[in-house]
Order: structure tokens, then C-alpha cells, then sequence
């Protein structure tokens, strides 16, 4: 029995491009992942195969759990809370979710939308990105499963709204959930990371610990993930 | 609290630790918060946490309970112990840094000596 994520020789064309190839990717139980890469390289792709929203070669698996049917119920990922009409009001999301997704904890969403001050009332159109990304999260959170993805949630919010977000996933991520946070800014989430993945040339460029990085190179997060580019522009 | 990226962060949950426990805020058998509220007090990872908890249980300054939590060590001497290793670390660190600048032990005890009394002049 394999446990935690398992990719193997995963990839993934759109047309004649390749977007991704050759990703090979362990990641263990209990992990916080930053799944880092500069706009377009495919990181959103990433996770859409991960749920199975996207379809490539390779094996992808989530706790033993390869098929795609079987994979959906193992990971949460709350994809720009698309498919909802403009006017639908919050509280009508929240009560889709606890209908179509038997391991919604509506105990945890309500803890999550006291501490978020998420606005029940108030219709998707209306929510400031800050506001959006909050709900977001309390909705992907909410689900008790084995994976969670967050695709950019910092992207345009101010630091209170950050802070908050970064303690919703320290309080409420289970010990055993693997959390992978996608983002192009490392900066703001260093701190909270076990390991960073970086996505670039269309494949897992690096995968590290964030510990070891700061005892090996003796740098920090943010430079060493710069650094990876810079290194790339010697051979341009 | 504030973290410096280039530092692994367990260790500079640990050295926080370690500083509390040898000014007295945490003091000898006193009770540390749970795992997660640790990780929430500093907005660390729980792993992370952990792993700073862990190397402070195997260095004898923390006492793992099963099923009671973590506490401070009661052994006096071990903090005792643990207060001179941090200040030697220091006191090593400020020597290198002046002995690198090509001073001699007797310059940099003078220059030490004449700080002191400098500091205590303007406060």
C-alpha cells in the first residue's frame, strides 16, 4: 500500500505543446507543500490532474486510490468556485457542498466562517478577491479528506486577510492531510512549509525540504527559489 | 513571532524556547501549550513544531509525558547547564568576530570592559 501523493511519470499536452512531462512526485502524509512556479509554467495544470479535472498519461495516486472516480474523494480543491452563478449567495454554495460532499463538516465550516467573518448572506458577485479566497478556503478546508489544494490563495489579498488564511490552515489542516499551496511569491508562506515544489521547463524542477534548504545553502526560501532562475538565464 | 528565512525554522522555535525557560517565562515543570498551539502561537507548521519539541526532548530540557504533554524539565541543572551553553555560544560568537578584526584577548577583554562602562555613563 503506497500512502501519501504519488505521481509517476505523469504528463500532460494540450495540442501539440507539452505542458508537462516526466513529473515524478512522493510526497508523504501530513506535509505542507508550496507548489512554486512562475505564471503559465503548470502548476493549476498539476492539480487539475491530481483530481482528475485534466486528463494525461501516467499514474497518479492519493492513499492507494489511482482512479480518477476513486481519487475525487480523497482531495478538496475549490476551483475558483466555478460552475456557480454570479448571484448565488454564500449560504447557498455552503448548503451544495454539505448536499454533494458526504465529508463536509458543517461544524468546522461554521468555526471557519466565525474566524474568516465570512458573510453567509452576501452573493459570490459582491465578494471582495480577499473575501473570495476566505470562503475558498473554509469550503475546501471543511471537507474531511486526505489531500488538499490551494491554487494561489494570496494572489491580491491584503497581509490581515493573509494572516488569517495562514491560521485557518494551521488550526484546521489534519495532521495527516498533505496541503499543497500553490503560489508565485514564496515570501509570504516560507515560514509554514515543509517542502517546496517548483515547476519549471514543463516538469518537477526541484523538490526539497525548506530546513534543509536554509541548513545546506545556508540561504533563505526566497532566494534559493530566485536563485533557480537566475541560473536558468546563463544559458539563454 | 518572526522568523529569519536563512534559519531552519525548528531551530529558531527551539532557541525561543530555550531563551523563555532560562528568563523564567516558562518555568522548571511548567506545562507547554499542545503541538497545535504552539504551531498557532508562532505560525509555524505543526511538523515543524514537532521537530523542535523533539530535539529539545532528546537534549533532557523537555519532559514528554504520555498522554499529559510536554513540560520543562524540573532538573535545575540542566537548565543550569543549558544557560551556560547559550552563554558561551554567544560570548563565542562576539570573540570570533573581534579576534577576526586582529585583536588581541587582552584588546577585546579592554574593549569589553570599556563598553560596559560607557553603557552604563549614558544610561
Amino acid at each position: 500500500m503506497t500512502v501519501g501523493l504519488t505521481l509517476q511519470g505523469v504528463q500532460y499536452r494540450h495540442g501539440m505543446k507539452t505542458i508537462l512531462h516526466d513529473v515524478d512526485l512522493t510526497i508523504t502524509p501530513g506535509k505542507i507543500i508550496g507548489l512554486l512556479g512562475e505564471n503559465g509554467a503548470g502548476k493549476t495544470t498539476l492539480m487539475r490532474l491530481i483530481t482528475g479535472s485534466a486528463k494525461g498519461k501516467g499514474t497518479i495516486a492519493i492513499n492507494d486510490a489511482t482512479v480518477v472516480g476513486d481519487r475525487k474523494q480523497h482531495v478538496s480543491f475549490t476551483e475558483q468556485l466555478r460552475g456557480f452563478a454570479r448571484e448565488t449567495r454564500v449560504d447557498q454554495v455552503v448548503r451544495f457542498y454539505r448536499d454533494v460532499y458526504g465529508d463536509f463538516d458543517f461544524q468546522r465550516y461554521q468555526d471557519m466562517e466565525t474566524f474568516l467573518q465570512i458573510d453567509g448572506s452576501l452573493k459570490l458577485t459582491s465578494l471582495s478577491k480577499g473575501m473570495k479566497e476566505k470562503l475558498i478556503i473554509a469550503l475546501t478546508l471543511s471537507r474531511r479528506t486526505d489531500l488538499y489544494l490551494l491554487d494561489e490563495p494570496f494572489s491580491g489579498i491584503d497581509s490581515m486577510s493573509r494572516k488569517r488564511i495562514i491560521n485557518s490552515i494551521l488550526q484546521w489542516k489534519p495532521d495527516d492531510a498533505i496541503m499543497v499551496i500553490s503560489d508565485h511569491y514564496v515570501s509570504e508562506v516560507a515560514a509554514i512549509l515543509d517542502e517546496i515544489v517548483v515547476v519549471k521547463d514543463q516538469t518537477i524542477f526541484t523538490h526539497e525540504a525548506t530546513d534543509t534548504i536554509r541548513e545546506k545553502y545556508d540561504v533563505g526560501i526566497e532566494a534559493y527559489y530566485e536563485s533557480l532562475y537566475e541560473k536558468g538565464n546563463d544559458y539563454d | 513571532m518572526h522568523f529569519d528565512d536563512k534559519i531552519p525554522i525548528y531551530y529558531q522555535i527551539k532557541t525561543n524556547i530555550y531563551h523563555e525557560i532560562i528568563m523564567g517565562t516558562l518555568q522548571p515543570g511548567e506545562k507547554l501549550p499542545s503541538v497545535r498551539q504552539l504551531a498557532l502561537d508562532v505560525t509555524a507548521n505543526v511538523n515543524t513544531v514537532q521537530r523542535a519539541l523533539s530535539e529539545m526532548i532528546a537534549a533532557g530540557i523537555i519532559d514528554s509525558k504520555r498522554g499529559k504533554g510536554n513540560f520543562v524539565t524540573m532538573d535545575e541543572t540542566k537548565i543550569t547547564d543549558l544557560k551556560t551553553q547559550l552563554i558561551t555560544e554567544q560570548v563565542a560568537r562576539a570573540y570570533q568576530q573581534l579576534h577576526a578584526l586582529n585583536l588581541s584577548d587582552e584588546e577585546i577583554l579592554n574593549s569589553l570592559k570599556h563598553y560596559m562602562t560607557q553603557r552604563g555613563n549614558v544610561e
